[in-house]
């Protein structure tokens, strides 16, 4: 149970990233700070960028307001606000300049970008420190293994100017972080009042500045605080809190053997924890995971893992969100627990297989031991603990290139000419020939976002330079390369797609109406959808009620899928990126499968202009009308080790389906087919339209409604109503 | 494997029909009119089409293909549709743009159906499998041995969903190749049976008494219907009965009335009863007089 004092100070703990509640007279108020750090900044003007963006790193350590409150564990920073974080502006104006001089590609990627063939951006968002230096060093431990580095590089005479500002900008940094810790211990000495609380807190940062964490709760401060700094100040978000069961268990065991902290106080902690994060309330929500398996086979789920994950189960948030990593000995009485929260709506959770990510990295080179310690980040990407790096640089849209070919290479809607000219719909007499034209379309797509990605990655470091992320990784260190550059040893480019499916139908329809039956032909189809169908209402009918889509099992729909998979996948996989490393293809659409759907016209399989297309493995919404082992057999046929950057599938299934033992045991038991069968990512959706459909009229009473978008939750009342239909329409489509 | 059968359903991913994920196999036929019935288009053991009026978006397409001419549509976008003229060809049903028409009951032959039944196999795990369920399926004895012979034969896990109203030969032929009997219990006493179900139950308990002495594994499935046979008296007579049989143990099925609408689609009349807040409280308090009964309630 949550504590009475906990639901005491749940307002305040709320309220905390939503609204400023620093006391203004520890430092300056935030547009202060701005304007200064912009004078700062420009005097500093023809520095390195390490340094510079170091030492406006280190003005706002000095200079923003701060609290240690008594309704709190956990200290408070002035920046609070995600979308208005202080070193924004330098980020932007340094993107602005490698837009303006460097960028050989600019005009391909906004073409791309406008036209809804791909959607690329420079991505600062999928970072994960490596928690176990984090951990054993400590802020202080971490500034000294810097400085030995720079000794090393020192001495062995390779200290040229790129070296030093690496190194400068790092113990800058750094330094200026314990600072800051000074000044929260220094403010909750003198502001404790007698709260023992408060003292606490002091007591703890007091150990912080000092060295690694102590104790659980120690453990729990820097790893909030690490966040910070990393997310808010440096402004790279912190895409994993860790494998926190496993990281934590050695604090908790000794803190309980001890008598330090009791069982009680420890919840308690987590309960403050995890709600910095449901106030930050970041709408891709923050993950944290649990669970894979020790070297010697035993699973990593623990006594604290159940604590947790109860702790969790009552806060009933959507974010942070949990990611478990199941391996055949995870303790079905722990899969259970997270079903149970799942099927009763506590949903922010997706399970990954443990073996399936193990191939996917085997086929990347990584070794077995990176496979089993690999760190599980963002929605469901996975990559070697503080060895890796993977950014999403790209989302290609599996169906634009159907439109493309309807027009000759042009994108109708913005006349922009993205595509290559495949030639006049009458020179295709057979669907080969159809196909063969797709593929040279969505290759041209492939190629040039590589192209576009190799050319602004060259400058993530000039953008960016990632300090304190660099600061934890020990590769980064000994090369004196920015760690989410070229620093890491696996610098890995992801590139997502979506609309996968969607391509699959619509290639199938123009097969089946066209080709097989002579329905329509390609000049009347492409009249049709310029229209949006609009007159043509029951042939979309006959279209959506045609058979072959993907997800139904049907084994010729499949292969074709399959197929189509090899391509991409062949197309990406391990092709270099200009970060020293690689390319890895994913099943992963992120929210692209709105935001690249709102910029595709209607296509053949049935949608309207503008829709959703389909997103991750999964199947066009509601296409799937076999069920749910027919989608996993049709999404399990293509395998999942071509897709390395991730391979997740969304299940939806009626409450009535899922209740009772029965019902318990028949998620886990489609769990572990779909493992079984190397999927990788899985999450479920348990809801029932009416309910969805009572939740749109009468919002007031389902406050806390959660629906799964991506790997990601949200409530239900924050989705724009379009999306809130979209959700509503497919729960029709479930069958008990 | 050429014996044929009428199938009106197959569903996959049924977990509410014995133990684990399997697949359930619906036939056609049903010896009882039990007034509640909320699978009215089992009691015919012929195909028959099903419209579902609030779903026509009067596209036409029925019109044009069906062979009787049972479909029209009028001037005024009204569709009408002659029952006695359909012969049950499903070419409409292909044809509707709206899912409004449906067929229920398709002829298949056995290693037609144990294709369907197995397309989920990689699923089963160690306890799914197999369901028979209808209608009662020991209507079509032969059809049911076939597929129960043919699924042991692959150590495919068998349940049998059954109301008991057949003859005892034809149900002792299938013993051998059911691992478990899901048998339903509508009431005990046998003037109450006839009127509730058309049927008394001399049948059925004689075939389940031989069912238990014969160690098979039987699990009960009780509806509850509300002022039926839910009374403490109705239950306590139940749990004379069961409590001197084996049986593995007994699920309560709360009623529900959502079949409704396939009354109307399929042009019958329905008798079924209202539903009401307090069915859920009436079940549980029917578990709670059988578990004094010492029987295992899911």
């Amino acid at each position: 149970m949550l504590s009475e004092q906990f639901k005491k100070d749940r307002p305040y703990l709320e309220r905390k990233f939503k609204t400023q509640i620093c006391n203004p007279a520890t430092g300056l108020d935030n547009e202060t700070l701005k304007s200064n750090l912009i004078r700062l900044t420009e005097e500093l003007n023809g520095e390195p960028h390490e340094l510079i963006k170091a030492k406006a790193f280190r003005y706002v350590c000095e200079n923003l307001v701060i609290d240690v409150n008594p309704q709190d564990f956990f200290v408070c920073f002035g920046c609070w606000n995600r979308y208005d974080r202080p070193l924004s502006f330098l980020m932007s104006k340094w993107e602005d300049e490698v837009n303006k001089n460097c960028l050989k590609e600019l005009k391909t990627l906004e073409e791309q970008n406008a036209s809804g063939s791909s959607k690329m951006w420079k991505d600062f968002d999928h970072s994960v420190p490596d928690w176990e230096a984090v951990l054993s060093l400590g802020f202080p431990g971490l500034l000294e293994r810097v400085k030995t580095y720079r000794r090393k590089c020192e001495a062995d005479g390779k200290m040229g100017l790129d070296e030093k500002a690496y190194y400068e900008g790092l113990e800058i940094t750094y330094a200026a972080i314990l600072k800051m810790l000074d000044r929260f211990h220094l403010y909750a000495l003198e502001h404790s009042d007698g709260n023992q609380r408060v003292k606490a807190v002091a007591a703890c940062l007091d150990s912080l500045r000092k060295g690694a964490p102590s104790n659980i709760f120690e453990a729990l401060q820097l790893i909030y605080l690490f966040f910070i700094f990393g997310e808010h100040i440096d402004r790279f978000q912190v895409r994993s809190l860790g494998n926190l069961d496993r990281m934590l268990y050695p604090y908790f065991q000794h803190d309980i053997a001890e008598g330090r902290y009791t069982e009680k106080e420890i919840r308690d902690f987590f309960a403050y924890f995890m709600m910095q994060w449901a106030s930050i309330d970041n709408y891709w929500g923050h993950p944290f995971y649990f669970g894979g398996s020790k070297a010697n086979g035993e699973t990593e789920i623990n006594d604290l893992s159940y604590l947790i994950l109860d702790v969790y189960d009552q806060l009933d948030i959507p974010t942070p969100k949990l990611q478990i990593k199941i391996a055949a000995n995870t303790p079905v009485k722990f899969i259970d627990k997270a079903l149970d929260m799942i099927r009763r709506g506590h949903s922010s959770i997706v399970f990954l297989s443990e073996n399936a990510i193990r191939r996917a990295l085997l086929g990347q080179g990584c070794t077995e031991e990176e496979a089993r310690t690999c760190v599980i980040s963002g929605c469901y990407e996975f990559i070697p603990q503080g060895r890796g790096n993977g950014t999403c640089a790209g989302h290609i849209n599996m169906l634009k290139p159907i439109e493309l070919l309807f027009h000759n290479g042009r994108d109708p809607k913005t006349g922009i000419s993205c595509g290559i000219k495949t030639g006049e719909l009458s020179e295709f007499k057979t669907f080969d020939e159809f196909y063969k034209a797709y593929i040279q379309q969505l290759e041209h797509i492939i190629e040039s976002v590589l192209k576009c990605a190799n050319d602004f990655e060259k400058y993530l470091h000039r953008i960016n330079p990632a300090q304190v992320y660099s600061g934890t990784i020990e590769n980064s260190l000994k090369t004196a390369k920015d760690a989410f550059h070229n620093g890491s040893v696996y610098n890995i480019s992801g590139i997502l797609n979506a609309g996968f499916a969607n391509a699959v139908d619509a290639l199938m329809v123009i097969k089946d109406f066209v080709f097989e039956k002579h329905e329509v032909n390609l000049a009347e189809f492409r009249d049709i959808l310029q229209a949006n169908w609009q007159g043509h209402e029951k042939l979309r009918l006959k279209i959506l009620n045609s058979k072959n889509k993907f997800g139904n099992g049907i084994e010729s729909v499949d292969s074709f899928a399959e197929g189509l998979a090899l391509f991409l996948a062949n197309k990406i996989n391990m092709r270099p990126n200009s970060r020293n490393g690689f390319f890895a293809a994913s099943m992963h659409s992120a929210r692209q499968f709105i935001e690249l759907g709102e910029k595709t016209g209607a296509s053949p399989d049935g949608r309207l202009a503008g829709e959703e297309i389909s997103k991750n493995a999964s199947p066009v919404m509601g296409m799937d009308k076999n069920g749910v082992t027919a989608l996993i057999k049709s999404v399990t046929k293509i395998d999942s080790a071509l897709f390395p950057g991730d391979f997740p599938l969304d299940v939806m299934m009626h409450p009535a389906t899922v209740q009772g033992n029965e019902g318990l045991n028949a998620m886990r038991s489609l769990l572990k087919t779909y493992m079984d069968k190397h999927g990788i990512a899985i999450h479920f959706n348990i809801f029932d339209a009416n309910v969805l459909l009572d939740a749109q009229k009468h919002p007031e009473k389902y406050e806390g409604l959660q629906v799964r978008v991506c790997g990601w939750n949200v409530r239900f009342n924050d989705i724009a109503k379009r999306e809130q239909d979209e959700y509503i329409k497919r729960a029709l489509s479930i069958k008990e | 494997m050429s014996t044929e059968g009428i199938v009106f359903e197959i569903k996959r991913f049924a977990v509410h029909d014995g133990p684990g994920i399997r697949t359930t196999l619906f036939l056609k036929g049903c010896p009882l009119r039990c007034l509640w019935c909320h699978n009215p288009e089992s009691i015919s053991p012929h195909p028959q089409l099903a419209y579902y009026a609030h779903k026509c978006i009067n596209c036409g397409e029925c019109v044009s293909v069906c062979p009787e001419h049972a479909h029209a549509i009028s001037l005024e976008k009204l569709h009408y549709f002659e029952r006695r003229k359909c012969r049950s060809c499903g070419k409409c049903e292909t044809a509707c743009l709206g899912n409004a028409l449906q067929l229920y009951g398709m002829r298949m032959t056995v290693q037609e159906t144990l294709n369907a039944a197995l397309e989920d196999r990689d699923f089963f795990g160690d306890d799914g499998g197999v369901t028979l369920s209808g209608g009662e399926p020991l209507l079509q004895a032969d059809f049911c041995f076939e597929i129960l012979t043919a699924l042991k034969r692959q150590a495919i896990h068998t349940a049998l969903d059954t109301c008991g109203q057949v003859k005892w030969k034809t149900m002792s032929m299938i013993l051998n190749c059911t691992d478990i009997f899901l048998f339903d219990f509508k009431a005990a006493n046998p003037q109450k049976h006839h009127k509730l179900t058309g049927s008394d139950n001399r049948q059925i308990l004689e075939n389940l008494q031989k069912l238990s002495d014969a160690g098979a594994e039987i699990e009960i499935r009780m509806p509850l219907i509300p002022a039926l046979n839910d009374s403490d008296e109705d239950i306590h007579e139940a749990g004379k009965i069961l409590s001197n049989l084996h049986i593995k143990s007994i699920k309560i099925l709360p009623y529900h009335n959502m079949a409704r609408s396939k009354y109307d689609a399929l042009g019958m009349a329905n008798k079924i009863p209202a539903s009401s807040s307090q069915d859920n409280v009436n079940s549980l308090h029917a578990v709670e007089i059988l578990r004094n009964y010492g029987l295992e309630i899911n």
